[in-house]
């Protein structure tokens, strides 16, 4: 099992979640979260107007963190090539600030309701 | 690769955040988060806080770097009282940019 970490724009939930469905895959945790990248957090990322005076008084030009969200989703080892490629491709814009990825080992899993454990808890 | 997960007072974050700029560790993630430690909350006067607010720093390094952005987190969230924080390290097998699909940082 692999726990995939996509950090991603807020406005591609929707969009990642339809793809993950089509897969079959339906479960999914998101959070929001903020952030900064590579280019440690641009303002042209959100959707607002920014007023000249306020930007050119700050002494950093953009802004410090960029809203996100995290979504995690635990999938077994022989999708995630297919979970990650849809995940790409939903979000994909080629803009700066698609996101990132991110893969990470999943000891064990267990579903409360029925004390299913390993990976028929998560499928 | 290596996820470092920092849980932090909220009043160390920018100190923290801006210290890990300078060193090179821009990229980050922030959650607000909600816990307690060992010493099961705080008890201030006659009031029982069993969870206190707490920010969670989540950032991924490559292994030669880890132990670096560990002491830079450390040296900046320390106070020497109780609710400093933790620091939890775990593998990352593979990482993506989205925006160009290449695996790497």
């Amino acid at each position: 099992m692999k726990e995939i970490i996509a950090m991603i724009r807020p406005k591609k939930v929707s969009a990642t979640r339809n793809a993950l469905v089509q897969l079959g895959y339906t479960c999914l945790t998101g959070i929001a979260v903020r952030g900064r990248g590579n280019q440690c957090g641009i303002a042209e990322e959100v959707g607002v107007t920014i007023h000249t005076d306020a930007l050119y008084s700050s002494p950093a030009v953009g802004m410090r963190y960029v809203p996100k969200r995290m979504l995690s989703v635990i999938v077994p080892d022989d999708s995630i090539e297919k979970v990650k490629n849809a995940i790409i491709a939903v979000n994909q814009t080629g803009q700066i600030g698609d996101g990132k990825i991110f893969i990470c080992p999943i000891e064990g899993a267990l579903r409360v309701r029925t004390g299913e454990a390993g990976e028929a808890a998560i499928l | 690769m290596k996820m470092i997960r920092a849980i932090i007072r909220p009043d160390a974050t920018e100190r923290i955040s801006e210290a890990l700029a300078s060193a090179g560790f821009v990229s980050m993630t922030q959650i607000q988060v909600f816990g307690r430690g060992k010493q099961k909350g705080i008890t201030v006067g006659t009031v029982h806080y069993d969870e206190l607010p707490k920010t969670l720093i989540m950032m991924v390094v490559e292994d030669n770097r880890v132990d670096e952005a560990i002491a830079l987190i450390q040296k900046q969230a320390y106070t020497g009282n109780f609710g400093d924080g933790k620091i939890f390290l775990s593998p990352v097998d593979a990482a993506y940019t989205v925006r160009t699909g290449a695996a790497g940082l």
